[in-house]
């Protein structure tokens, strides 16, 4: 028994692996680029907008979307890479805005890997007098000597840590700074111009990277690695939204979404059992063809349907005053925390009437089926004629002999409802309001919220992998005749 | 028996009758249910072949100061009108089946002995030129040459046309025969929004003042073909990689088997979510390639399953002895014979999809352009009035139990423990 779950346990490895590499897969290949929908091609107009444009720069890093998805060669940057991007975008004569757009998020993906070649523009672009080119390359230059924060969200961050960024965002605030107004004074430009030249050759060499820096960067300055480098770390960012870390969110959010898929999952059990039982003890009756073609009809009702439907009578229907039974959504009223715990219980059980039927119902036509045939199987065996041939009462032959074995089959169901119950919870959730993982992801999703999407993503995963572990261990349990080699 | 008595005609009756499809065939269409099942699914079909004869603002005949004109036939590949490609097949599907049944009424008396062997070939052939027909269709531009099949046309308002010349002194007024109902699925009407179910509007009107009936009507489409083709994807997909998976077993197997795995692990709605937000416009057919390539595990089990028992039957030894290449042993040999269960599952798998895809459009995560039953019932949610709820619910709960029950029954008709 110890080596089948070691077994299992480290089967589950390569199944994690594969899922988090499937969560980054759908999450970075994704078309569209999160946050890049308010850019234009047009440099002078972003130059307003310096303050979105700083804000947009934060939230790449955060989300390391400055970094390439698998292979980092930026290393190997020439300054031709870094002229034809910067004079497409300065070219009077491209009026395409989605080659000027697409030339400007290149220039934003070089982002630090590109400053020497960008102070080396700007050097010649200035002494041949190409004015809009070298306007172009110091607002690149700016914005790509810009330095990220090393932790910037750490909630107890060491007093290294705080003086390196100290340091960081002083040396920021000084690049920052390094600018002038497109068609200013010519001193005023030769002095930033030379100032720039003087920053670069202080800190040249940054940029001279050694073979051992070039594997580095190839290999792990890659939103891949650092995606993976975070979850060793348990780290999974923070939230665009409410810019809380998404982890402490998740867990806030847990105890709903679990009071209703546990609560549902129990609920339905609790139901089908007997339910099938006494389907297959009068089998082919008509109380029997009637359940069946009940739990037939209820299987094929759609979810949402249902809920919308149940919300609209019994809650806040406009025309039936009278019926207002249930109460419009959310998990409890709120003043909730005056009540005493009985009455806390009683608040959100009153909430759960409806959402809870919602998620059940779908559920039974399956199980009580599964118990019927497995039932009925068992009664045909040979054990069963023996415990009725000795005179058992009939109660005893099926409650106490038939019904332990008759349950094996829908033990096995429970793994592959895990995830139909979460998946089925997010519709229940946005329906009645219940501030859960199901709404969060809908929320997330229409937010763009990277790492919120991420994080419920994994963590249901990972949810649902240990449903089936538990699954298959209880099986191996109550059947003995499964051996594990 | 001599070799004279092996040509094709003869002894292929009797073969029919014990082929393993007419089997079935005979175990399915003995049950009542089933067969209902069957039929509740053709009418859905016809219904969404057939809508524009129940409900178009174009009519079928218009005569107006001595002019005689067919607006509607014209319509029917207007692109300003018909948009989506989903509709422009089915017009084309409705405008071909007169043509294809009489062919097919005239093939049959002419091969009245033998007509079995014709019928599959010609179902083919029929098959495939309304398929021709609509890829034409969709062409805009044979190079230099506008393809004059794909069209936009100003679109004639006849009603208030009408309305125009019956009020206008010196005209006879206009005669005109329209569709049952008038109304086309996307005409908006501000003044009138979320009326009740009235004699102008059977089944009311949306929040943008939309006929609902027309909506439902062309939503058994949207409904229909997204659980066709989602489902053809990932049959596809799953029968792929569940062969290869299964025949070969070794390296290929155990990744498959990973894949297959982390797939289960995913509350696949949470996938199928993900993916479809970060569609920008979305389509119906991205929807149906979402939903096919994130449900495609069932499928590929079942076939690996199959492939793993088959590989070591005599049959697929014996082909491989005779030197078969590898690739006709999986697709000719042992497919055919391993294919049975998944008509079950993907006969299930279109009720599940059709699911799928309202509840994405309920959540406003579907195609806006198309008519989906899921979007008028997300307009009844937020109205709460009961007959924006209860007709695309209702319409949803049918479909998709008529297909469970044709379902069922096909399970009954394969499972060889029930068969006597």
């Amino acid at each position: 028994m110890k080596a089948y779950v070691i077994k299992r346990l480290l089967m589950m490895i390569p199944t994690f692996l594969g899922i988090t590499l499937l969560v980054f897969v759908v999450l970075n290949f994704a078309p569209g680029r999160p946050g890049s929908a308010n850019q234009s091609g047009d440099i002078a107009t972003d130059l307003r907008g310096e303050q979105t444009e700083a804000s947009y720069l934060i939230f790449r890093e955060q989300f390391n979307l400055d970094k390439p998805v698998l292979f980092n060669t930026l290393f190997a940057l020439k300054i031709e890479d870094v002229r034809a991007p910067l004079e497409t975008l300065v070219d009077p004569a491209v009026r395409d805005a989605a080659t000027k757009i697409s030339a400007r998020q290149q220039l934003d993906d070089f982002g630090g890997y590109a400053v020497p070649h960008l102070a080396a523009v700007v050097a010649q672009a200035h002494s041949a007098g190409q004015a809009s080119l070298r306007d172009a390359a110091v607002y690149f230059l700016r914005k790509g000597a810009h330095q990220p924060l090393v932790r910037p969200f750490d909630p107890d961050p060491s007093p290294e840590l705080r003086a390196t960024n100290r340091a960081l965002d002083a040396e920021n605030a000084y690049v920052r700074q390094l600018r002038y107004v497109p068609g200013a004074p010519a001193d005023e430009i030769d002095n930033v111009v030379r100032l720039w030249a003087q920053w670069f050759g202080e800190r040249a060499e940054r940029w001279q990277y050694s073979s051992r820096d070039k594997m580095r960067i190839f290999f792990l300055e890659t939103r891949f690695a650092n995606y993976f480098e975070n979850l060793v770390r348990l780290d999974f960012g923070i939230s665009l939204v409410t810019k809380e870390p998404v982890l402490d969110t998740l867990i806030s959010k847990l105890p709903y979404s679990l009071t209703l898929s546990i609560g549902s999952l129990f609920l339905a059990y609790l139901i089908s059992i007997p339910l099938g039982i006494a389907s297959a003890v009068s089998k082919d009756s008509p109380a029997d063809r009637v359940t069946t073609v009940v739990l037939f009809m209820l299987y094929s009702l759609p979810g949402f349907f249902v809920a919308t439907l149940l919300l609209t009578l019994f809650s806040f229907g406009s025309d039936y005053e009278s019926l207002r039974w249930f109460p419009t959504g959310g998990f409890r009223s709120r003043d909730a925390m005056q009540l005493t715990s009985a009455g806390q219980v009683r608040d959100i059980a009153y909430h759960l009437v409806l959402p809870m039927f919602c998620m059940t119902y779908g559920s039974l036509a399956s199980l009580s089926r599964y118990m019927r045939t497995g039932l009925l199987d068992v009664i045909r065996s040979d054990y069963v004629r023996t415990a009725r041939a000795k005179g058992l009462p009939e109660f005893q032959v099926i409650g106490r002999h038939a019904v332990r074995n008759g349950l094996l089959p829908i033990l096995t169901l429970l793994a592959g409802l895990l995830p139909a119950v979460l998946g089925g919870s997010v519709i229940i959730e946005y329906i009645f309001g219940i501030p859960g993982m199901g709404l969060w992801i809908v929320d997330s999703i229409f937010a763009r919220d990277y790492n919120a999407i991420m994080v419920v993503q994994l963590f249901s995963t990972l949810l649902v992998l240990v449903g089936i572990l538990l699954t298959d261990l209880s099986y191996a349990l109550v059947d003995p005749r499964i051996r594990f080699e | 028996m001599s070799a004279a008595t092996l040509t094709p005609g003869q002894g292929d009756d009797a073969a029919m009758k014990t082929s393993y499809w007419a089997i079935v065939w005979e175990q399915l269409s003995g049950n009542r249910v089933a067969m209902f099942g069957l039929g509740a699914v053709g009418l859905f079909v016809f219904v969404a072949v057939y809508a524009p004869l129940f409900s178009l603002d174009q009519p079928l005949v218009w005569s107006a100061e001595g002019e005689l004109r067919f607006p509607w036939f014209g319509a029917l590949f207007n692109r300003l009108l018909f948009e989506n490609a989903v509709d422009i097949f089915f017009n084309l599907a409705m405008l071909l089946s007169p043509v294809c049944l009489g062919l097919y009424l005239w093939l049959q008396r002419r091969h009245a002995a033998d007509f079995g062997l014709v019928r599959g070939t010609w179902l083919r052939r029929f098959a495939a030129v309304q398929l021709l027909l609509f890829v034409v269709l969709q062409v805009e531009s044979f190079g230099p040459l506008s393809n004059p099949l794909h069209y936009t046309e100003r679109v004639v308002d006849w009603k208030e046309e009408m309305a125009r010349l019956d009020a206008s002194p010196d005209s006879e007024g206009a005669f005109a025969i329209f569709p049952m109902r008038s109304f086309h699925y996307s005409d908006t009407d501000p003044v009138r929004t979320v009326q009740p179910p009235s004699g102008k509007h059977w089944f009311g009107t949306d929040t943008e003042g939309r006929d609902v009936f027309a909506r439902m009507l062309y939503g058994t489409r949207v409904s229909l073909t997204i659980g066709i083709v989602a489902v053809s994807i990932y049959v596809v997909i799953g029968i792929f990689l569940g062969a290869i998976a299964g025949y070969f077993g070794g390296l290929v197997d155990s990744l498959v088997s990973r894949a297959i795995e982390v797939m289960i692990c995913f509350p696949s709605f949470f996938l199928i979510l993900t993916l479809a937000a970060f569609v920008e416009e979305r389509s119906i057919f991205h929807v149906m390639v979402i939903i096919g390539i994130t449900s495609w595990t069932g499928v590929a089990r079942l076939i690996r399953a199959e492939f793993l028992r088959h590989k070591a039957l005599e049959y697929a030894q014996a082909a491989l002895a005779l030197g078969v290449s590898r690739r006709r042993i999986i697709f000719r040999h042992i497919l055919p014979n391993a294919i049975a269960p998944v008509l079950v599952t993907a006969t299930f798998g279109v009720a599940s999809a059709i699911l799928t895809e309202s509840g994405l459009a309920f959540l406003g995560l579907g195609d806006i352009s198309s008519p989906s039953w899921g979007m008028t019932l997300s307009a009844g949610r937020i109205e709460g009035k009961l007959w924006l709820i209860l007709l695309p619910g209702l319409a949803i709960f049918l479909l998709v139990s008529v297909l469970n029950l044709v379902g069922e029954g096909l399970r009954d008709a394969l499972d060889p423990k029930l068969r006597s």
